[in-house]
């Protein structure tokens, strides 16, 4: 089944995260909008909700920044569809976003538990 | 930015397909077709505001917005042709008004003179008091001296004009020269646009080159810009020069507003002039230009060159006993050149010409807030379907945008026009005039700027009203009109108050221009301008001397004296009022000047019967006569204010005077004369007899019976009789002639004077607007009120109360504006003071007058109500 998870115990993705999230998803490979979307929902064990709106401005918004690149191809099952992937300034994006991330995770942690969060360990 | 990046059909279609993949893949997972599409499109949330968003991204809102904006606003405005025409048309005037006077600011005070590098750096320097008509401060000596020593100058350069002519062909062609410095074109930072400039003269400055520099204009004109013409000969004065460069289109020499047509060395000055005035350091006649060194301001640079020219007087004291004190100026104001008579005017019209904007936007503030009343409906339900505020404030700013930039665009149109307006107040005359103004970028950039703040100043106010109204109050109640006008007349009468005195304030200032111009030309000038003829010739280029020039001149007296009603004929170097009198140096018999006294006065040269024939009234002793010539012993005519200053209670005739280094005997006193300017005091003036000091170029003066240029044909006719080549130009008559004198007073009463009419013509728009308006938003309480028994009477002067009640108060606030601004113009008026009572009391009643003649009507119309009617139209 799809989405067993109720709808509320979903996690709205902050601005700046979906980018993150994206642009870590195509660190695998080019992958269309709807993959992308279904990858992060899965490697999340469907805690986030992507909402779709907002992840194809988001991708219109990398685009912009030149961090993916798009072109149409076709997909597996032989569907037209518009395929983003990584450019090198993505890359390096990806890096500075990560550890900025992890600063920030760690420094929640440190917060609220008195100790590193666990993924920084 | 404004450009999409993306089509939003490529985003609709990227959409689509992950709908299309997400169905796919709800099917494998084992969903039934029609059940996987419909989650897709469920999971995907809103398509439609997806693209929504997409296409706001992709675009700047605000100017979508905007586009929007103006489509709607031009559309309201064609709904509403009357309104947008009477306000484009309102404020096309008074920013006409303001773009006129700034192009003419602009070509003038701002670009005093055109075509040269530095014009901010640039000074001019004066010698002695303050005057509006500086003689040349420095001789030759003085000049190359300081030229030489000054630290605070990066250059000094040195100019003198004079009258030249181009001869060698059959007609000689009189030009506007300057004699200049080597260094000249240097300093100025202008460079021939073909050849090279004067300063290959520089080691030799005081001998000359024979060569000269064309203006853009002549060699355009006279020579068909032929590119070869460098290196090739012409002859100025019929003395041969080589053409060494081309000036650059623009360049017209170092006065503000008057145009030299060609350059020729320093050293040349004996071949023009006839003397060698270059030797002596007591000769004043170079003009000076210096360029500021960086860092350096204009005080510095006149601290210094009056610690120089000390040291000259100390060293040569025997040619510095006039005054050697130095001022500097910078160009916008400089002496030499026209804007010595426009830095006071422009400023003075430019803030008359506001006002007159500032009264057009009040009208059009009113006219808005009238608008904004039947556009009460729109603009609620606008407010109700959700849009905000700012939006509609934007919305009506953007109208009002539209119609400044068509009353901007129409006020560009007058502008192209008017721009040229300046030089229609100067008469034909001799003087190489360039004083005009144009329309170019700056003008244009200023000209949209104003109308952008008109549209800010005449629409704010009434926008923030508009779109203040509680929409479901203005939607459900239409009787609002009844009772919801209070506070919004009360604004339009407060604006009609303002108007009222700022119209007055206009009025008034017009008033006392037309004024003063009233009384300086009822202002008697000291001899009769009517019925003479005048001629300019000049006897130079076509190679008289000195005495073949006098014999002309006594033949050509005698034939011309002989034609059927000519009454007196005479010669002048100069005319009245023309700007054309020169000055010259004196020392009266008896007379000790004091320390750096100035002993400069005017000097005319005159003909036989100079005094008989201008009708100035002789005092004492007697006219010139043609016997006063060469052989004779050499004699002089001094006014009035000459001998009251010099000789105070003694009788100047048979006393001895010396003029320019030559000594004469007084034989006549004559009444004083106006010779400048009609607002000036009369000055002293001697006058010395043409056959005595001879001047090549000449004034002709024929007093005649009828009209003077019904005789010009006769006239001509006799002079060529004596030499058919002499060109007569400039034939005009003495009246005519003398408009020059007083063109810059002229300028002012005619602006003022139309800028008041403007401003009482508004005045009663506005009042008219205000009152007709209040009137018919009442037709409902006036029907009530007849229909319990008020009278026609009550309810036509209640209007009329109300109208002249505002009037009042506008008068009042007027007056008291009026008197605490117009002593500036203190030093611009004649004959008339600042706080004139009786042009107040005129300009008071004829306000009074307008607002009741405005009021009458809507009074008419609300008395003739009929109740029934306006009970039953509500």
């Amino acid at each position: 089944m799809p989405s067993q998870n109720n709808p509320d115990d979903r996690i709205a993705l902050l601005q700046g995260t979906l980018d993150l999230l994206i642009l870590k998803t195509l660190v695998l490979g080019s992958c269309h909008g709807q993959g992308i979307a279904r990858s992060i929902q899965r490697q999340s064990e469907e805690v986030f909700f992507v909402d779709h709106g907002s992840l194809y401005l988001a991708l219109q918004r990398l685009e912009d920044k030149k961090w993916i690149s798009a072109k149409w191809g076709v997909s597996e099952n032989n569907r037209k569809a518009r395929f983003y992937s990584l450019t090198a300034k993505g890359r390096q994006q990806l890096v500075e976003k990560t550890s900025e991330w992890q600063r920030l995770t760690r420094a929640m942690g440190l917060i609220l538990d008195g100790r590193p969060s666990s993924e920084e360990a | 930015m404004f450009r999409r990046r993306r089509s939003a059909d490529d985003f609709t279609e990227e959409i689509k397909s992950h709908l299309a993949l997400e169905a796919d893949e709800l099917q494998s997972e084992g969903l039934s077709e029609e059940e996987a599409r419909r989650r897709a499109r469920v999971e995907f949330g809103n398509a439609q505001t997806a693209q929504e968003r997409f296409h706001l991204r992709s675009r700047i809102v605000w100017f979508d917005n905007l586009l929007h904006d103006i489509k709607f606003a031009i559309r309201q405005l064609i709904r509403n042709p009357g309104f947008a025409s009477v306000a484009i048309v309102t404020l096309a005037l008074g920013i006409a008004a303001n773009s006129t006077i700034f192009s003419w600011i602009n070509s003038t005070l701002l670009d005093p003179i055109p075509g040269i590098a530095h014009t901010s750096d640039m000074i001019t320097i004066m010698r002695g008091e303050r005057s509006e008509h500086p003689t040349p401060p420095f001789s030759y000596l003085d000049f190359a001296d300081l030229r030489d020593s000054t630290r605070t100058l990066s250059g000094l350069l040195a100019y003198h004009d004079e009258y030249m002519a181009i001869t060698g062909s059959d007609k000689p062609e009189r030009v506007y020269g300057a004699v200049v410095s080597s260094n000249y074109f240097e300093v100025l930072g202008v460079r021939p646009i073909l050849g090279r400039s004067l300063e290959s003269t520089a080691p030799n400055e005081r001998l000359g080159t024979a060569e000269a520099v064309l203006g853009y204009g002549l060699w355009q004109k006279r020579f068909g810009a032929d590119p070869s013409i460098i290196g090739k000969a012409i002859q100025i004065n019929l003395h041969p020069y080589t053409i060494v460069g081309i000036a650059p289109e623009g360049f017209q020499g170092c006065k503000s507003g008057l145009r030299s047509d060609l350059w020729i060395p320093l050293g040349m000055d004996p071949q023009v002039w006839g003397g060698d005035r270059i030797k002596y350091r007591d000769a004043l006649w170079l003009n000076v230009l210096g360029k500021l060194k960086p860092g350096v301001d204009h005080h510095q640079a006149e601290n210094e060159l009056n610690i120089l020219m000390q040291g000259l007087a100390e060293r040569f004291p025997d040619a510095h006993k006039g005054p050697n004190m130095i001022s500097s100026d910078p160009l916008w104001r400089s002496p030499f050149g026209v804007n010595v008579y426009l830095y006071g005017t422009l400023p003075i019209l430019s803030a008359l010409a506001l006002l007159l904007l500032l009264l057009a936007c009040a009208n059009v503030a009113n006219l808005l807030l009238v608008r904004s009343v039947t556009r009460r409906r729109e603009l609620a339900i606008r407010l109700s379907m959700g849009a905000s505020r700012r939006r509609l404030v934007l919305q009506l700013m953007v109208e009002n945008a539209l119609i400044a930039l068509a009353g901007g665009g129409l006020a560009l149109l007058l502008t192209t026009w008017t721009a040229h307006g300046l030089s229609a107040f100067l008469p034909p005359t001799t003087l190489p005039l360039t004083l005009n103004g144009s329309v170019d970028r700056t003008v244009l950039v200023v000209t949209i700027i104003i109308s952008l703040l008109t549209a800010a100043v005449s629409g704010i106010l009434p926008a923030l009203r508009a779109s203040s109204l509680a929409p479901v109050s203005a939607l459900k109640d239409e009787a609002l009109n009844i009772s919801g006008g209070i506070h919004k007349s009360r604004l339009a009468g407060g604006l009609v108050v303002g108007q009222i005195a700022l119209s007055m304030l206009l009025l008034v200032c017009a008033g006392l221009f037309v004024r003063s111009l009233q009384s300086e030309q009822n202002s008697d000038p000291g001899f009769d301008p009517n019925h003479v003829f005048l001629a300019y010739f000049d006897l130079g280029p076509m190679g008289y001397s000195r005495a073949q020039g006098i014999e002309f001149d006594r033949q050509m007296l005698v034939r011309l004296k002989s034609l059927p009603g000519v009454q007196s004929v005479t010669l002048g170097d100069f005319a009245p009022l023309s700007f054309s009198i020169r000055t010259d140096f004196i020392q009266p018999e008896g007379y000790v000047p004091g320390k750096n006294e100035s002993m400069e006065v005017d000097r005319g040269v005159a003909g036989p019967e100079y005094l008989r024939t201008v009708r100035t009234a002789l005092l004492a002793g007697r006219d010139f006569t043609d016997s006063d010539d060469a052989s004779a012993r050499p004699v002089s005519i001094v006014n009035k204010a000459l001998a009251d200053r010099y000789w105070p209670g003694q009788d100047p005739l048979g006393k001895r005077l010396q003029v320019a280094g030559h000594w004469t005997t007084v034989v006549g006193v004559a009444a004083n004369g106006k010779y400048r300017r009609l607002v000036y005091d009369a000055a002293p003036l001697v006058l010395i007899p043409m056959l005595q000091s001879y001047r090549s170029g000449q004034i002709l003066y024929v007093r005649v019976a009828g009209d003077p240029l019904s005789y010009a044909s006769s006239v001509e006719r006799t002079v060529h009789g004596l030499n058919a080549d002499l060109p007569l130009f400039n034939e005009t008559t003495l009246a005519a002639n003398m408009r020059l004198g007083n063109a810059f007073e002229r300028i002012e009463a005619a602006f003022a004077g139309s800028f008041g009419l403007l401003a009482l013509i508004l005045a009663a728009i506005g009042v008219y607007g205000v009152v007709a308006y209040a009137t018919k938003q009442r037709t409902h309480e006036i029907g009530i009120r007849m229909a319990i028994g008020a009278g026609k009477r009550d309810i036509f002067r209640q209007v009329l109360g109300r109208g002249l009640r505002l009037a009042g108060f506008g008068l009042v606030l007027g007056l008291m504006i009026s008197f605490a601004l117009t002593r500036y113009l203190h030093g611009m008026l004649y004959g008339v003071g600042t706080a004139d009572w009786l042009t107040f009391v005129i300009v008071a009643i004829l306000l009074c007058v307008i607002t009741l003649i405005a009021c009458f009507v809507p009074a008419r119309r609300a008395a003739s109500v009929d109740p029934m009617q306006a009970l039953r139209t509500e």
